[in-house]
Order: structure tokens, then C-alpha cells, then sequence
């Protein structure tokens, strides 16, 4: 019992580790740009594909460990580098101005079309590479064998992810920026902040992440199409329930929501898939506005 | 300094202004006076660029202004002091003060000699300079609006209706800097809006009546 849930509790923090991953880059782009980005699961899965690719290609070369890790980076630097200023400019800024639903929509379409293009690319078989797993090799927690880089490389990152993301927004200027533009788009503006700069680069910052995400899962599940469709229902989850534009409060509640699941896992495993949703239906009963969330004051 | 030739703007199918014309002097200080909803808000935002024109032309300095994006204005040294103060509330009030200057890629020194300038001002902000702004009352918030203006408007500052909501001790003290500003900047042109006259005869030398939209020329 004891062991089962520590075991629970482990993968717990590894499952959050990635959620908040793909959580915080969806967050970040919504209090900035206002828009709920589905095409964000996609950005997820294609940076673990690219990723996976990237390693098989790695691990036939003859610095194969020392290559594993800086491959998960490069990846998703790739696809956030590539993907996030062409969508950006490309789509999302002709809709910045029209309705919610319209906005919803064109995102919703630019995932089924990129879920189709990584059929065309990557096929439907399940790719598998754990080239970065072997590579930190395993360690021993008391009586079980867990690997390091669940244990030691996922939290790290997410912690890193977090801090960063902090220090950033609040010591730098590039970062105060973009927290000038979130709390009053016009202010900003009339201060002489170009606020479609920002949306660029905070659209970019977030693709990355979530392509960063997606490279730090592939070594630890199997890639199949509609991988990203079960990130962006769980990002959309630790979201709301944290508060949109909650960049802390995502990682809180990526913990709350990693360590039900994975508890579930162990203990109830039919209501695996459910505990999330139920965590997110009774936080939102409570707090409408998310755990962390602040009612938005009407601006006339 | 300042012409505003024939501004037409519509905000949602509904002229706001029509044919607006307007002129500030070289360190001039200009009225603009008018009941709520008159247009008022709406010159100032059309002048900062955050409303597009319908027709007609602004020009600083000679400059047509339609070629300045809005977030290039603060750098022709022009200053904004909205209604409704919007500062960053998550910032302290000295980050606040800076950021207009730092968007401008204004060296360190620049930004402190700046700071100092506007705290010799306004000393009452430098007392809660490390503040957040969030927090900060009604008055304290317009001065330090004020003051956020002052960073980047060393030739012209526009101020939206200062006075509005602020109890009269309040805007006895606001009228007071304003005139502290007079003597420490001469140079500098100034634009006000208000609904209430009164307030503002000391302490400008012309003025503008706005109703519905139309602009046209008046004593106070």
C-alpha cells in the first residue's frame, strides 16, 4: 500500500511535469493574445515526433548518449522556432480582432489540418525512441528502480521551465513588456510598446514549450495520432482550473491533477481517465474564475 | 507643435468627431473643455493613434502623424496620461515610471537623470515609489500617471481629464503640480481636458470647447 502510493506519487510529478509543460505555454498565450489555442496539442505532438526522429537519427551515431538529451531541445526549438512565427503571422493575426467562437474555430481547424500532416509525415504506426531514458540510466528510491530521467530530468526541467518563465516576466525588460500588454493592450501601446511584437514572441515562446513538452514525453510513451488530442483536453483542464493566465497556478495545478491521475492509476484505474475532469467540474463549481483566477473587471 | 486639420472619427459605425481642428503652440497650454461624451477622450486617443482616422490630418512638429504607428509616438517625445490613470497595476510605481523610458532604448542614465526630473515634480511619489500600483488611491494613481507621462513627454504631454474624481484637497494639490510643472518646464506644451472650466483658467493660456464632436475655439 505504502509502496504503491509512493510509486503513484513518482509518476505523479514526472505525468505533471509534462502537463505543466504544455499547460503553461497554452496560459502564457492566452493572457497575452486572448486566444484559446487548440492547434497547442499539436505543437505538442509534432515536437515528440520530431524529437523521436531527431534520435533515431542520434542514436546511430557514435556519441549517442551524449546526443540524446540536446536532441529533445533542438527539437523543439525546430518546431516552436518554424511553426510559431508562420501560424502567428500567417493566421492568428487576421482574427485577433473578430469573435471568440470565429477564433476558437480557426484553431481548431489548424489542429485537424497539422494532425493530418503528421499522418502524412510520421504514419500511424506507434514511434517509440527512449534514447534519453538509457541515457541517464536508472536509479534505486528506496526498494524501487525508477528510471533518472522521470525522476530526477522531467520535474527538473518543469521546475527550470517555471522559474525561468518567472524571472523573466518580472526582471526583464522583454518580459515586463509582455505583462504590460496582458493587463491593458492600449496602455501598453500608448506607452510605446509595439504590442504585434509581442504577440509574436509570446506565441513563439509558448509553441516552443509545448513542442518541448512533447519532445520530453515521446522517450516515455509511444507516439500514435491523436497523442496531441489527449495533452490539449488535459492542458485545457489544468488551465481552467488554475485560472486562465495563471502561470504559477498552472504548475500547482498540474501537480494536483498529475498526482489524481496517477493515484488513480493505482488505486481506481477505471476513473483514470475521469479525475482530472472531476478535480477541474468541482474547483470551476467553487471558484468560477479558476483557483488562482481573478474575475476579469468589465472594461467599457 | 501640434495641428489637428479636419479629424473625422468614427468608433463603431458613430462619428465621435467631425472635422476637429486644433493647434498647440511651441510649450503652449491648451484647454480642452467639454461636457461627458463631447469627444474629449476620443482627440487625445486619436492624437496618441489608438483610434484610426476617419479623415483629416494630424501633424507634429510638421510630421504627418499618419505614418507614425501609435507605439512610435512616445518617441517624438509626446507623453499620455489616460483617463482612468491604466497604469500596470502589477508593477510598482517606479517600474511603472520607467517602462515608457526603457521601451525607448534610452541609456540607464537617461532614464535616471528622467526619474529624477519627475520626482523633483511630483516629490509626493517618490514616497511610495516602491509601491504597487494596484494599490495605490485615486489621487496617487493620477500622479503617478501624471508622472509616467512626464518621462517620454518632454515636448508635449496630454492629460484626460486629471481632475475627474479626484476630491477637491486632492485637486487643489494636482493643480499645484501642474503649476510647479509650469515653472520647472517652461518649454513644455501641455493639452488638458476637463468638464469643469473653472479648474483649469490659472493655469492655461487657451482653450477649446468640445460638443458632439465639433471643436471650436473659446475663452474660459
Amino acid at each position: 500500500m505504502t509502496l504503491l502510493l509512493f510509486l503513484a506519487i513518482l509518476d505523479g510529478l514526472a505525468y505533471a511535469a509534462q502537463v505543466f509543460m504544455v499547460a503553461v505555454g497554452l496560459t502564457l498565450i492566452f493572457g497575452v493574445l486572448r486566444i484559446l489555442n487548440v492547434a497547442h496539442g499539436s505543437f505538442f505532438a509534432i515536437g515528440g515526433y520530431v524529437a523521436a526522429t531527431l534520435g533515431t537519427w542520434a542514436a546511430a551515431t557514435a556519441a549517442a548518449p551524449v546526443l540524446a538529451l540536446p536532441v529533445l531541445l533542438l527539437a523543439a526549438v525546430m518546431v516552436g522556432g518554424v511553426l510559431g512565427p508562420a501560424i502567428e503571422r500567417l493566421v492568428l493575426a487576421r482574427i485577433y480582432t473578430k469573435e471568440h467562437v470565429l477564433q476558437l474555430l480557426v484553431t481548431f481547424a489548424l489542429f485537424m489540418i497539422l494532425e493530418d500532416v503528421q499522418k502524412l509525415v510520421w504514419g500511424v504506426q506507434p514511434i517509440f525512441q527512449d534514447g534519453p531514458v538509457r541515457a541517464l540510466g536508472q536509479v534505486e528510491v528506496g526498494d524501487i528502480i525508477y528510471t533518472a530521467y522521470q525522476l530526477y530530468l522531467l520535474p527538473g526541467v518543469a521546475l527550470a521551465t517555471l522559474f525561468g518563465l518567472m524571472w523573466f516576466l518580472r526582471r526583464t525588460l522583454t518580459g515586463r513588456v509582455i505583462v504590460a500588454v496582458t493587463e491593458d493592450r492600449e496602455a501598453a501601446t500608448a506607452m510605446g510598446i509595439d504590442a504585434n511584437r509581442v504577440y509574436l514572441l509570446t506565441f513563439t515562446v509558448g509553441t516552443v514549450l509545448a513542442a518541448l513538452g512533447g519532445a520530453l514525453a515521446s522517450p516515455t510513451t509511444s507516439l500514435v495520432p491523436g497523442v496531441g488530442v489527449n495533452m490539449i483536453v488535459l492542458s485545457f483542464a489544468v488551465v481552467a482550473t488554475a485560472g486562465l493566465g495563471q502561470i504559477e497556478g498552472a504548475m500547482l495545478t498540474a501537480l494536483l491533477i498529475g498526482l489524481g491521475r496517477s493515484v488513480a492509476v493505482y488505486f481506481a484505474p477505471e476513473f483514470e481517465v475521469v479525475i482530472p475532469y472531476i478535480i477541474m467540474v468541482a474547483v470551476l463549481l467553487i471558484r468560477p474564475h479558476g483557483l488562482f483566477g481573478r474575475p476579469e473587471l468589465r472594461r467599457v | 507643435m501640434l495641428t489637428l486639420e479636419g479629424v473625422d472619427v468614427a468608433i463603431a459605425g458613430t462619428r465621435v468627431l467631425r472635422g476637429v481642428d486644433l493647434r498647440i503652440d511651441h510649450s503652449g497650454r491648451v484647454a480642452l473643455v467639454g461636457r461627458n461624451g463631447a469627444g474629449k477622450t476620443t482627440t487625445l486617443r486619436a492624437i496618441m493613434g489608438l483610434v484610426p482616422l476617419a479623415g483629416g490630418r494630424i501633424a507634429f512638429e510638421g510630421q504627418d502623424l499618419g505614418a507614425v504607428p501609435a507605439h512610435r509616438r512616445t518617441g517624438l517625445a509626446i507623453g499620455y496620461a489616460p483617463e482612468e490613470r491604466r497604469l500596470f497595476s502589477s508593477f510598482t510605481v517606479e517600474e511603472n515610471l520607467r517602462l515608457p523610458a526603457e521601451v525607448l532604448g534610452l541609456p540607464a542614465a537617461e532614464v535616471a537623470r528622467r526619474l529624477d526630473k519627475t520626482y523633483a515634480v511630483l516629490p509626493e511619489i517618490a514616497e511610495f515609489k516602491d509601491r504597487k500600483a494596484g494599490g495605490l488611491s485615486g489621487g496617487q494613481g493620477k500622479m503617478v500617471a501624471l508622472g509616467r507621462a512626464l518621462m517620454t513627454g518632454t515636448k508635449l504631454v496630454l492629460l484626460d481629464e486629471p481632475f475627474q474624481g479626484l476630491a477637491p484637497a486632492l485637486a487643489r494639490r494636482y493643480a499645484e503640480t501642474l503649476m510647479r510643472l509650469r515653472e520647472a518646464e517652461p518649454e513644455l506644451a501641455i493639452l488638458i481636458t476637463e468638464s469643469n472650466p473653472d479648474l483649469l483658467k490659472p493655469m492655461v493660456d487657451s482653450a477649446y470647447l468640445i460638443e458632439r464632436g465639433e471643436v471650436h475655439p473659446t475663452t474660459l
